[in-house]
């Protein structure tokens, strides 16, 4: 039945819940620009009513609960393309310093090559010439620094590398541990069918950034979620994180493990990703083609030296020092000092430059790595663009797709200020109605009181 | 339908991506090249990489040619002399076989061709920046030297030798004669000859002295047969200079249509990408102050 008390309490709990819903509103529009924060809806509902004989009466309206807008599809999609373009990214950066090692068509090892042909030539016009000797010998020594320097700087580059994957691995452990805490707690709120709000958004953004790191595979379970690098090993268990290990490698280099067991190799995707894929891959492949290249090409110069005779007449003796295997490049030198003992001479006399021919021949011959030394460095130079323009695409398309899920995910959970003005006003009016209810309420229970006193007070 | 309200971070991109085209074209414009690191055209520099190996090689090729030419100019020219030295040997000698002479007088021209024959074989010495030129490839010490107990009066300390060097890809060109084939060949001994009129001067035997200046021309001829090498290597290295020249312009023609920049149409794309940036930033600046709140009082 109704009564001036029912309504009453009726608008007091309207009041109750526009005050809630206008909590909410003022929530969304203060974290308009937090980052990762999902808009939150006042969900009324109507209260369950009354029903008295024929008549049901309407108990007024429930303020449910407040929601968050989230599209949980959209998240682990975002997650996917932030690794994919997060390793993009590292990969660029680290590949431009490496193309730019082999920019220079006029300088570096592809012209030092020439150069150096170019002495031998010059000094075939005049085999006894000491300065077309001495031309020679200080081709050959630009050539060693050239491979010395390049086979440096990729070393200097790739230890860079290793301390940004060691710094990585610090980052995802940080990050792990304080998913697993807000984990723990959002488990909880939704078994007891609760919606994680902020949380939720706190474990979102973090789960984001870890994507940016690593490769993470996540699980929803009933215990909350489960996460996992892209090979399963575990780094978050309900409320509990698993710590990823730095250990010291054979080769100097940081590898990682967890549990005991030695997983960089399995590692993908994101920052550490991206470095060791870099780190691992690319550099080491580089750097052997440059140690085959100075051994190889080191090799063939010798021999074509042995087969002639020096200044003086004497066989000729090894132009560059023995050197092969990892570091080939940065121990090439230049074995002899004495300009006499460039050998020229076919047959022993002075004049003679026949041997100059086989010298020569090295610049057209196939190495035993299959093309000539010329060839094989602007391979090292098609090879390097190929990576670098590979990975600047990668990271061009990643960014344009991660865009777009990005404002397909603001579409869903973005604040809309105009949006949440009109909700303000909707909501501020349904207060001030409400409020209207509890004061009309009030001056008809005046009105109820006033009908007794009348009666009294009448003269 | 809701829309991104936030559309900031995608207008930001897009802005940055305006601003990277920008700094590229005008990257192209400053160095008008077209490929600046490897991965604007791997292909590209790859192949600019063989094209600036290939110019540096045609400019040493040219280095070899300019060089060569000199030396085989110098060695030309005192062969030259050398047949002037023997035309007047041999004039001497007809003088001396005429029989008319006294022997006083005869040992007079026998002291003339004597010096002629020293200033034979000072141009036979002769050197080109300290080698040797008819020496074969021993050409570091003077190749003729004097030796009265040699049949020709000289002795050869010279070799056979000759050396080939490369003036083009794949085509070499032969740089000496020795010494041995020139002054001392088959087909006509100058330094024997000479030898040979000097004692028949001093003998005053006409018919020996008549015999020897008649040797004498056949060294002539044949001398002047040998100079003909040198004369038609140096042509072909003129031929060559202007062969590499061409060559070097093709190189660089191809060069500029492997990396250079289109300058036209980088120009447009800087232009193109300005109007761009502005347009954005013109659209931004309307859009930003919008909201719902401005119309509120």
């Amino acid at each position: 039945m109704g009564s001036l008390s029912s309504s009453m309490w009726l608008a007091a709990q309207a009041l109750e819940a526009d005050q809630g819903a206008l909590d909410a509103t003022s929530n969304n529009i203060a974290n308009q620009n937090t980052p990762g924060y999902s808009r939150e809806l006042a969900i009324f509902t109507e209260a369950a009513p009354t029903i008295e004989g024929n008549i049901t009466y309407g108990n007024g309206v429930e303020l449910q609960q407040i929601q968050s807008v989230r599209d949980q599809v959209l998240q682990l999609r975002i997650g996917e393309e932030n690794q994919q373009q997060s390793s993009a990214q590292t990969q660029y950066g680290a590949l431009q310093q490496v193309q730019n090692l082999f920019s220079s068509p006029t300088q570096g090892i592809g012209a030092d090559f020439t150069a150096f042909f170019n002495n031998i030539s010059q000094l075939s016009t005049d085999p006894a010439s000491l300065a077309a000797r001495q031309g020679v010998l200080t081709a050959a020594q630009n050539l060693a620094s050239d491979f010395h320097s390049t086979e440096h700087n990729l070393d200097s580059l790739q230890s860079g590398l290793n301390q940004t994957v060691a710094q990585n691995v610090i980052q995802i452990n940080s990050l792990t541990q304080q998913i697993a805490q807000l984990n723990e707690k959002v488990g909880q709120l939704q078994r007891l069918g609760q919606d994680p709000g902020t949380l939720g958004d706190q474990e979102t953004q973090l789960i984001q950034q870890l994507s940016q790191l690593t490769n993470v595979n996540q699980i929803q379970t009933e215990n909350g979620l489960n996460l996992t690098t892209g090979n399963g090993t575990p780094l978050v268990v309900g409320g509990q994180s698993f710590a990823l290990q730095t250990t010291a490698g054979p080769s100097g280099m940081t590898d990682i493990s967890a549990q005991g067991q030695d997983i960089t190799s399995s590692l993908q995707g994101g920052q550490l990703g991206g470095n060791l894929q870099i780190r691992d891959t690319v550099i080491p492949g580089l750097l052997t083609q440059i140690d085959n290249l100075a051994s190889q090409f080191a090799t063939s110069i010798n021999s074509a030296q042995a087969s002639g005779f020096d200044l003086k007449g004497n066989a000729g003796q090894p132009l560059f020092s023995d050197t092969s295997g990892p570091g080939a490049a940065s121990n090439l030198t230049v074995a002899i000092t004495d300009t006499s003992l460039i050998a020229a001479s076919s047959d022993g006399t002075p004049g003679s430059n026949g041997n100059l021919a086989n010298l020569l021949a090295v610049q057209t011959q196939a190495l035993p790595s299959g093309a000539n030394p010329l060839d094989t460095y602007s391979s090292l130079v098609s090879q390097t663009g190929n990576l670098t323009a590979q990975a600047q695409a990668d990271v061009t398309a990643s960014t344009s797709s991660l865009n777009q899920l990005n404002s397909q995910l603001g579409a869903e959970s973005g604040v809309n200020l105009d949006e949440e003005t009109t909700n303000l006003m909707n909501y501020q009016r349904a207060y001030q109605a409400a409020a209207r209810v509890v004061s009309t309420v009030d001056s008809l229970t005046q009105s109820v009181l006033d009908m007794g006193s009348g009666v009294t007070a009448a003269p | 339908m809701r829309v991104n309200p936030n559309y900031t971070p995608t207008i930001l991109t897009d802005l940055w991506q305006q601003q990277a085209q920008e700094q590229n074209a005008i990257q192209e414009l400053a160095t008008g090249r077209r490929v600046n690191v490897p991965s604007d055209d791997p292909a590209a520099a790859a192949a600019d990489v063989q094209n600036h190996a290939l110019q540096s090689q045609v400019d040493q090729y040219l280095n070899n040619t300019n060089g060569l030419e000199g030396m085989l100019q110098t060695a030309d020219s005192t062969l030259s002399s050398v047949v002037t030295a023997l035309n007047q040997a041999i004039s001497l000698g007809v003088q001396g076989s005429n029989g008319s002479l006294s022997s006083s007088n005869l040992q007079a021209i026998a002291e003339q061709v004597q010096s002629i024959q020293s200033q034979v074989v000072q141009y036979a010495n002769a050197s080109y920046q300290g080698s040797y030129l008819f020496a074969g490839t021993v050409n570091q010490a003077p190749p003729f030297t004097l030796d009265s107990t040699q049949p020709s009066g000289v002795r050869y300390n010279g070799n056979t030798g000759v050396n080939n060097v490369e003036i083009a890809q794949g085509r070499s060109i032969q740089t000496n004669l020795p010494g041995s084939q020139i002054f001392q060949g088959a087909g006509g001994d100058v330094m024997g000859s000479l030898q040979q009129l000097v004692t028949a001067l001093q003998s005053g035997n006409t018919n020996s002295i008549g015999a020897a200046t008649t040797q004498l021309g056949t060294a002539l001829n044949y001398v002047s047969q040998q100079r003909v090498f040198y004369g038609s290597a140096v042509s072909q290295l003129n031929a060559n200079q202007s062969y590499l020249q061409q060559e070097q312009v093709s190189l660089q023609t191809q060069d500029t249509s492997l990396v250079g920049a289109d300058m036209a149409a980088a120009a447009t794309d800087l232009s193109r990408s300005q109007t761009a940036q502005n347009a954005t930033l013109a659209a931004l600046a309307q859009i930003i102050p919008q909201s719902l709140l401005n119309y509120l009082k």
